[in-house]
């Protein structure tokens, strides 16, 4: 009786010391969570939050147990390390950071607060899926994966160059299970892609899916050498983003007359993130397009500037959305002072020139001059002629210019001489017109003059004359002794 | 990378030791020479590293200080020269002489002329004045101001402390947080797209040695109110008397202090 009546009263103590415990650890889970979290995922987990509408893609609303970034099948809850993964590595290309003010107990403490915002979803834990070891990449592995992203159908969203370009992603229905319209993955975008860029990230993404979206798993149709080639295949997709401040210009004797044009992807380019237009209303802080790449030639009288960038939709302007557009500034007067006009459209002291495109009118260029977002005159010149194309997911506006336009309110191009220019970009299927636009900061391009005669003459001169004095020194001493 | 140069003074505090036991001048020559271009780039770990111009202005008096000190005996001299006269002349040391004296000299020469005459094509750089000095009044929405001696009005109101902490979390994360952070560690998911990156306000360079004052006129002015040297051309700091009331950017300059455990300078 006795030994019973210990039993029981230790089991009581044991089991409210856990309860304790735990109701503890939850109580700083929720205050952490309150503090770092629930500014955009909600107090309540239902991502009704101050930044809802600032965000995209939006929080993840946890009241629905559905998580899109898992190791455990579909159908599964994540694992507490997926969730911590999370929190500590953040979700590239979204408004999640990388958390790293919390220690490895807080986020415990965290992950356990946030799974209380579906506990049914939570009773059976999940289980990881293994991933084993990669394949070594090579030509024969991608071509296979390449052949099976047609069969398996993956074209159909991701689109035949990976940009999440398909058309099936823009079907009425491509929403994910919170309503919201969704956009396939773009590969080329490494530095974005939400569940990491690893080839072991991609063949996980492919094998379990992502939780509530139409990215379904592929673990029961594809075998797991199958998804390795995908993987593999997908990887090789990804492009290096190349930051920089200025982009030299190379000369060259003719300048391609196409877009796609295979000579434009041997020009060295230059990658610009953009920033959303954030000074003045209406302002834009959700843009779609998030990097611009410039590249340009030179000859002796013209110069060539390619922008391209990727827009999962092409929007001319007949389908109810406003045109995809682009534009290139320029200051008025291009001096070495370092003062500048305002970054964006400048400002009444100095004022900027702005070679726009627009998808409606896809073979002119509209030359403009701006003194502020609310002072643009078209000028009636064409000096600037454009050819601009869209494929696959990819736009390419190339601007051509005379170095020197004859014309005395135009600025002349010289060799060696560094320019500004900045760019803004319009993504029509995000709604953006007028000044709601993409926007990057100043940087500088240049055309790269022709080596100088002295590089060649110079040092094997000085090299020459080092020698024979040597040598004469050696003869002299020599003779001393 | 800097690394290396605590290494390089070692050596030639080696080479220097050796050849002072070994009596050789020109290897004393060598080593002290090594030590003080070590000790010199060394400097760069721990402040500001001398500029090229600098360095090369020290070496040259290193070694024109090193050839006097070891010319005040003719025999020191001699024994410093005799290495060099031994290469040049000795026909033992044929190898070396034509290694080092009509190889490998003329073109470090030559490459050191191509370092000289070829282009080099740099952009313009701009200094920036990160924190300019504060204005004495502004006009807000059309009401004079007056900046220096102003305090945040609602740190006295300790009734409503936490209804103002939220409301400027909010305005904070609707306004600040894609460029300055979801973290105020200046990290913002849009904040790559700018230049000058926006700064940080967590840790003690920013907020925490400025009044709050200077916060209250860099949200309320943004880049139109700052001076040419701060260039605010390149700024995409909003005036945010466009968008937020005085009372709302109060809130939120306690936010932001609050958040990141700073105190503003008084």
């Amino acid at each position: 009786m006795k030994k019973i009546l210990l039993t029981i009263l230790l089991t009581v103590i044991l089991c409210s010391a856990w309860y304790l415990t735990a109701s503890a650890d939850d109580s700083q889970g929720k205050k952490l969570y309150n503090g770092w979290c629930a500014q955009c995922h909600g107090y309540d987990g239902d991502a009704k939050s101050y930044t809802d509408k600032f965000s995209m893609p939006k929080p993840r609303d946890f009241t629905m147990g559905t998580y899109k970034f898992r190791s455990t099948p579909s159908g599964e809850p994540p694992t507490d390390s997926d969730i911590t993964k999370i929190v500590r590595n953040g979700n590239p290309g979204t408004s999640m950071p990388p958390w790293t003010r919390f220690t490895d107990d807080e986020i415990k403490a965290i992950v356990a607060h946030v799974k209380t915002f579906a506990p049914d979803i939570f009773k059976d834990a999940g289980k990881p899926i293994t991933i084993g070891t990669p394949p070594k990449a090579s030509a024969d592995l991608i071509k296979k994966g390449k052949e099976l992203f047609n069969k398996a159908k993956c074209v159909e969203c991701h689109g035949k160059e990976g940009r999440g370009n398909g058309e099936k992603g823009w079907q009425d229905n491509f929403k994910n299970d919170w309503g919201d319209p969704i956009t396939p993955a773009n590969y080329t975008h490494p530095w974005e892609l939400r569940n990491g860029s690893n080839v072991e990230d991609i063949f996980r993404t492919i094998s379990v899916g992502l939780g509530g979206t139409p990215m379904t798993s592929y673990i029961d149709s594809l075998k797991d050498e199958d998804r390795w080639a995908l993987a593999v295949f997908i990887k090789s997709l990804q492009q290096e983003r190349k930051l920089g401040v200025a982009i030299k210009i190379k000369k060259t004797a003719a300048i391609p007359t196409k877009v796609d044009d295979p000579a434009w992807d041997k020009v060295e380019s230059m990658d610009l993130p953009m920033g959303g237009q954030l000074m003045f209303e209406p302002r834009d802080f959700t843009t779609l397009i998030t990097n611009v790449r410039v590249r340009g030639l030179y000859t002796d009288k013209e110069l060539a500037v390619m922008v391209e960038w990727s827009d999962k939709k092409p929007n001319n302007g007949s389908d109810g959305k406003p045109a995809d557009a682009v534009w290139i500034q320029f200051p008025e007067k291009v001096s070495e002072t370092v003062e500048k006009p305002y970054f964006f459209m400048g400002d009444k002291k100095h004022p900027v020139y702005l070679w726009s495109w627009k998808a409606s009118d896809a073979g002119k260029v509209t030359e403009q001059l701006a003194k502020s977002y609310e002072n643009v005159e078209d000028l009636q010149k064409h000096d600037v002629t454009v050819i601009a194309g869209y494929n696959d997911g990819l736009y390419r506006v190339v601007y051509k210019r005379a170095l020197k336009t004859g014309s005395k309110d135009d600025f002349e191009v010289v060799p060696g001489k560094f320019v500004p220019f900045s760019i803004a970009a319009f993504d029509g299927q995000n709604d953006e017109s007028g000044i709601k636009c993409a926007v990057s900061a100043w940087y500088y391009l240049m055309l790269e003059p022709a080596t100088p005669l002295r590089v060649y003459v110079f040092p094997p001169l000085v090299a020459l004359f080092v020698f024979f004095g040597g040598l004469s020194l050696s003869r002299s001493l020599k003779s001393k002794k | 990378m800097m690394k290396i140069y605590p290494i390089i003074a070692a050596i030639g505090l080696l080479i220097t030791v050796i050849s002072v036991l070994k009596k050789s001048p020109f290897f004393n020559f060598i080593g002290l020479l090594t030590l003080i271009y070590g000790l010199l780039k060394s400097v760069g770990i721990i402040t500001a590293p001398f500029p090229a111009q600098v360095m090369t202005m020290y070496m040259c008096m290193s070694v024109f200080s090193l050839f006097i000190y070891f010319s005040i005996q003719e025999s020191t001299f001699d024994a410093l020269l005799e290495p060099m006269r031994a290469v040049l002349a000795d026909d033992n040391k044929r190898i070396l002489r034509v290694l080092i004296v009509f190889i490998a000299l003329p073109l470090f020469a030559g490459y050191l002329t191509f370092d000289k005459v070829k282009p080099n094509y740099e952009p313009p750089v701009s200094a920036r004045i990160v924190h300019p000095e504060p204005v004495s009044s502004i006009e807000f929405r059309g009401k004079p101001i007056t900046i220096i001696g102003l305090e945040n009005p609602l740190r006295k109101d300790a009734p409503n402390m936490a209804k103002n902490l939220e409301a400027g979390k909010k305005i904070y994360y609707q306004n600040c947080f894609y460029c300055h952070g979801d973290d105020l560690d200046g990290r913002g998911h849009l904040a790559l797209g700018f230049n000058p990156v926006p700064p940080p306000f967590r840790g003690t360079d920013t907020i925490a040695q400025l009044p709050e004052s200077f916060v209250f006129w860099r949200i309320a002015k943004g880049w139109r109110g700052l001076p040419a040297g701060s260039t605010p051309w390149n700024s995409a700091m909003p005036s945010f008397e466009d968008f937020l009331t005085e009372d709302e950017i109060w809130q939120v300059t306690l936010f932001i202090y609050e958040a990141t455990g700073n105190k503003p300078r008084s």
